[in-house]
């Protein structure tokens, strides 16, 4: 309790009485309290005259370092004199490790295997195996077509199942081959030709909108901006930063709507266009095929007086078109150079590029970016806005030096210290607004498509699910895009009410909600999947192997949330396993166990 | 920001540390109540109770318990419709008719033309922006979505639901807004996750998960079971977020156990006639049902989509002209009126469509005059918006546009200009005893969130000639 702490802090001669609480009767400022609580902020005394010593905690130990980020995260938690947990056990660390990196969890004989594994060095040769594997490829296209929101309809444009299937299959080659990511970039803003052939015309095809080509080229500007930057030019798109972005972002705020356009100029000599033909899957159905394509002239002009921007006009005395300038730099195209490329070069080769793309890649990891939100970069407060500022620094220099190979900075997330911290905060009583200081690996829900394809392979039972064009499948994490399957179905429901999105206006979401959480208990999705009777069945085979109750229950524990069960745990599903019928009581079990908050997150 | 940290049980101050290893379930069995009602968890929650500040003097209508939101989204010609302007273009069969002073098309909306004496126009809207997206957002979050605070406002909806939250007791199982066969519509914004809207598709077998597909019993032996093995739910070891989502299940399973729940969610042959046989029809018995449940619920949104008819709009073959969109939302829209006043409200005397503010409202309007070389009408930021119920005063028309539609002449309320979007957004907080003047100061942008823009500085204001 608080007054106790004060207490202790205060010489008590022997028989005296204990001076009166000076925070007795007085009202808490929450707020403060934390920050008093949990950072080493000069001591205040909280009111005149009372003594305000606080008695400082030190830490038992400090984050062992494995790495640069270990060195970094740990100082400021030495800093704020919080400590931080236990590195987790292996079967965490498994768990984790194989969701994050792969999209699926571990099965019990890869876990088995792990545990029983004594070498050294075995965390790193698992990371390493799960970087090189197919999951690895499925589940950053995932994050990848979300950033780029590959999808086929969307309230601008429609790139059909064609464009989004050709799109798909581009973003998968570059991540199974490890394609460089700012090479991936560079190719998607100044790739040409048809949204079919290549699939990363797609990205500009995306941007497509309805109105004047400026508009189109503000949108290819604004995206890229958010998307690859991790700023949100599109504020300036409409007006000056000057009377509007004071309190949103200082660094935009010295920017004006004519660095925008400047910026959109780079555009100005791209061509859309597009037809329909007959759709090869259904003759009564059309679909459509965009076609980019690069002009020797163009200009960016301001004269527009409606579309989806308030008018464009020159300022007095200024000519009334723009050239292009890169809103950071002010650099405009080479000589030799179109400006889709000049842009592609500009844009990745600046170091904001590579902190927007860490920054990304730390907030799948961790659940939680360094920067928040994670499209809102403010240039002029790189020292403040960042949770860890040089430690931004230290990743982007670490992306670039390994050649922006995304698989080479996982791998240095994973093998941190920080990131292997257990999820449960043992060493003493646990603090909330300890979250940003890393303190513990936070548990956070696992995305939709991990949880549809935890529940169909901890039960056994997986799904064939078409998809317009391609292979069928039988994992969520390989779908293309949130409509397949399509989401008035059973499946599609299931994800949407996990939070899926759409790629388009409603975003990714790891809120809970209450049918999410009627499905994950009413769903048939999930209680067919369960009965022991169904080809393939986990619960099925147990049974089959053994009617030993210990056995069973560690091998239902393994398969659903990839560990063996506490000995309260055993003793708990031992006791519901001789309760009944033992065929309906291992299906309770399991049921039990894919409820449990512990499967919903990682 | 102080703020004090009262009980609300019993208004003294509680003097627990709200410091490290808070835990509201701790806080609950110290209080004594030993409930685990959920909605009790977020009146506990001090982010909401870190403040918020309004103007002086604000007057509220506080006339309505519900509102039932209907998004006709895609803009709906409101010169064929609300502001009817007959030209050489109206086709015969509008069969316009006077009712009074004003002019209804007839052949469009016949059943609703029964309804006048219920329904408020407001003629003089205009929207901001001309495009769906934008638009659509705009309307329902009342500012620009594109705006500072546009990437972090809820929807109205939430907003209603946040507010409704203190006057919650252990009968109000349903969540406060809902949003029925509705599409992504915006969600909670920052507000937490309970505020957004449940959203679903009406089913006359009602919400299927709603019971468990294998029993009663089976269902209770495992709830148990999840409880007995689940330390992390009784220890909240795995954090906030998981805590989070444990609340869920808990309000679910309330859910769950309430005779009679999913009574709500369905609807028979004879119903689904009544109202259009259609999936919008559909959505409003539904929202009827889920206002008279008198459960917690508090803002329903329906969407008709469809309105879009830049081409072919007076085609009756092309089977989604404006003829069969009218005819959808005429049907459903009398058939709810009818109900809604007729059905006891929950105060002595009152019908259900005394307490139930009706908005029918789309993102902007479309081109008057003439129709388009496609025979059609285009986007256009004039639009008309309708109310009824809720204590808003039947048969008025506010605002008069030229013979065109184009134009407003007379505004003919007191801000003495066109109506915003934020204008709606006041009157409907207004009608709700919600505070629109309102800026919360628990936002991650740190800058304070108006609920309505500008709304204490009196830009917008509530139409009080409504009411």
């Amino acid at each position: 309790m608080i007054t106790s702490l004060l207490w202790s802090s205060v010489a008590l001669a022997a028989g005296a009485a204990p001076p009166e609480c000076p925070y007795r009767g007085t009202t808490f400022d929450r707020q403060q309290l934390w920050h008093r609580l949990s950072t080493n902020a000069e001591t205040v005394a909280p009111t005149p005259g009372a003594q305000g010593r606080r008695r400082a905690i030190a830490p038992i130990h400090n984050l062992p370092v494995a790495n640069f980020i270990d060195r970094y995260i740990g100082a400021k938690q030495q800093k704020a004199l919080c400590q931080p947990t236990e590195i987790t056990g292996d079967e965490e660390f498994l768990r984790r490790v194989t969701l994050d990196l792969t999209g699926e969890a571990p099965d019990p004989a890869a876990v088995a295997a792990f545990v029983a594994d004594v070498s050294a060095n075995k965390r790193e040769r698992k990371i390493d195996q799960l970087l090189a594997s197919d999951g690895f490829t499925d589940r950053w296209t995932m994050w990848f077509g979300d950033l780029v929101q590959n999808v086929q309809f969307s309230s601008n444009t429609w790139l059909f199942y064609n464009g989004r299937n050709a799109y798909y299959s581009w973003i998968r080659e570059s991540f199974r081959n490890d394609k460089p990511y700012d090479q991936m970039v560079r190719e998607l803003l100044s790739a040409s030709g048809d949204s079919v052939s290549g699939g990363s015309a797609n990205y500009v095809a995306r941007q497509y909108a309805m109105g004047p080509l400026q508009d189109l080229y503000d949108n290819l500007a604004s995206s890229s901006g958010q998307k690859f930057l991790a700023m949100p030019l599109l504020c300036v798109s409409c007006h000056n930063g000057l009377g509007h972005l004071e309190s949103v972002n200082t660094y935009l705020r010295a920017k004006s709507r004519r660095d925008f356009w400047q910026t959109a100029a780079f555009f100005s000599r791209t061509e859309f266009s597009w037809s329909y033909f007959e759709d090869p899957l259904d003759p009564k159905g059309v679909v459509g095929i965009y076609t980019i394509k690069d002009n020797a002239t163009g200009r960016y002009d301001l004269n527009t007086i409606d579309g989806n921007k308030s008018p464009r006009s020159p300022a007095p005395g200024e000519p009334d078109y723009v050239l292009p300038a890169f809103i950071l730099t002010g650099e405009g195209p080479r000589a030799d150079e179109t400006y889709r490329v000049a842009f592609a070069r500009l844009l990745t080769g600046n170091r904001q590029f590579a902190r927007a793309a860490v920054n990304y890649l730390w907030k799948e990891m961790f659940g939680v970016g360094l920067v928040e939100p994670v499209d809102a970069f403010d240039l002029a407060k790189l020292e403040t806005q960042p949770t860890h500022p040089e430690l931004l620094e230290a990743l982007a220099d670490e992306f670039i030096a390994g050649g922006y190979s995304t698989r080479s900075l996982l791998r240095t997330i994973a093998m941190s210290n920080t990131y292997q911290l257990s999820s449960k905060y043992t060493v003493g009583p646990w603090n909330e607004s300890w979250v940003p200081l890393y303190a513990r690996h936070y548990p956070h829900r696992l995305p939709a498509e991990m949880v549809f394809d935890a529940v169909t392979r901890a039960t056994g039972v997986v799904p064939a699910i078409d998809v317009r064009g391609l292979p069928a499948v039988n994992r969520a994490m390989l779908l293309p895009d949130p409509y397949e399957p399509d989401p008035r179905t059973p499946i599609g429901r299931f994800l949407g009410q996990f939070g899926r999105g759409n790629r388009d206006d409603v975003p990714r979401t790891e809120d809970g909600s209450i049918l999410q959480v009627l499905a994950i208990m009413n769903d048939v999705i999930v209680t067919t999947r369960v009965q022991r009777d169904n080809a393939n069945s986990t619960i099925g085979k147990i049974l089959a192997s053994t009617t030993d109750p210990e056995s069973i229950a560690d091998q239902i524990y393994l398969a659903t949330l990839s560990r063996r069960p506490t000995a309260e745990e055993r003793q708990v599903a031992v006791a519901e396993l001789r309760d009944g019928p033992l065929g309906d009581r291992a299906e309770d079990l399991q049921y039990a166990l894919l409820n449990s908050l512990e499967f919903l997150f990682n | 920001m102080h703020s004090k940290f009262e009980c609300p049980t019993c208004a003294k101050a509680s003097g627990l540390p709200l410091g490290q290893g808070f835990s509201r379930r701790g806080f609950l069995k110290l209080a004594g109540t030993g409930l685990v009602a959920s909605y009790f968890s977020d009146v506990v929650d001090p982010s909401i109770l870190l403040g918020s500040t309004t103007t002086a003097a604000v007057t509220l209508q506080n006339s309505a318990r519900n509102c039932i939101f209907i998004f006709l989204s895609g803009a709906p010609s409101q010169v064929d419709m609300w502001d009817l302007k007959e030209g050489s273009w109206t086709p015969a069969d509008f069969d316009p008719t006077s009712y009074g002073e004003v002019r209804w098309p007839n052949g469009l909306l016949p059943k609703t033309g029964s309804h006048l004496q219920s329904l408020s126009i407001v003629r003089c809207g205009l929207s901001w922006v001309a495009v769906h997206p934008l638009g659509q957002a705009w309307t329902q979050l009342a500012r620009n979505p594109a705006g500072a605070t546009g990437a972090i406002a809820p929807h109205i909806g939430a907003v209603v639901a946040l507010e409704a939250q203190i006057s919650r007791t252990a009968k109000d199982v349903l969540p406060a807004f809902l949003a029925v066969n509705a599409g992504p519509i915006p969600g909670s914004g920052y507000l937490p996750a309970r505020y957004g809207p449940f959203g679903f598709v009406p089913l006359a077998e009602g919400l299927p998960t709603l019971a468990h597909p294998d029993g009663e019993a089976r269902f209770a032996r495992r709830w148990d079971l999840i409880h007995k093995l689940d330390a992390n739910r009784r220890t909240g070891a795995l954090g906030k977020i998981a805590a989070d989502l444990n609340d869920f299940f808990d309000q679910s399973k309330t859910l769950m156990d309430t005779p009679g729940i999913n009574t709500i969610f369905k609807f028979d042959d004879a119903e689904h006639a009544r109202y259009g046989a259609t999936a919008f029809g559909d959505s409003a018995i539904v929202a009827r049902n889920l206002v008279n449940a008198r459960m917690g619920v508090r803002f329903v949104q329906l969407t008709l989509s469809g309105w879009d008819h830049h081409a072919y709009i007076y085609d009756r073959k092309t089977g989604q002209s404006l003829y069969t969109k009218c005819g959808q939302l005429d049907a459903a829209f009398a058939a709810l009126l009818a109900d809604l006043g007729v059905m006891p409200g929950a105060a002595a005397g009152k019908t259900l469509l005394d307490e139930t503010l009706i908005v029918v409202v789309g993102e902007f309007g479309r081109t008057v005059g003439p129709l388009n070389g496609n025979n059609g009408r285009d986007h256009y930021l004039r639009n008309s918006i309708v109310f009824a119920g809720g204590g808003v005063r039947g048969g008025r028309i506010i605002g008069k546009t030229d013979s065109l539609g184009d134009r407003a002449l007379e505004y003919q309320w007191s801000a003495e200009r066109d109506v915003r979007p934020e204008d709606v957004t006041c009157t409907i907080y207004s009608a709700l005893g919600i505070d629109f003047t309102t800026t919360r100061h628990d936002d991650p942008l740190g800058t304070g969130f108006d609920y309505v823009p500008f709304a204490k500085d009196g830009v917008y204001r509530p139409i009080d000639e409504l009411f």
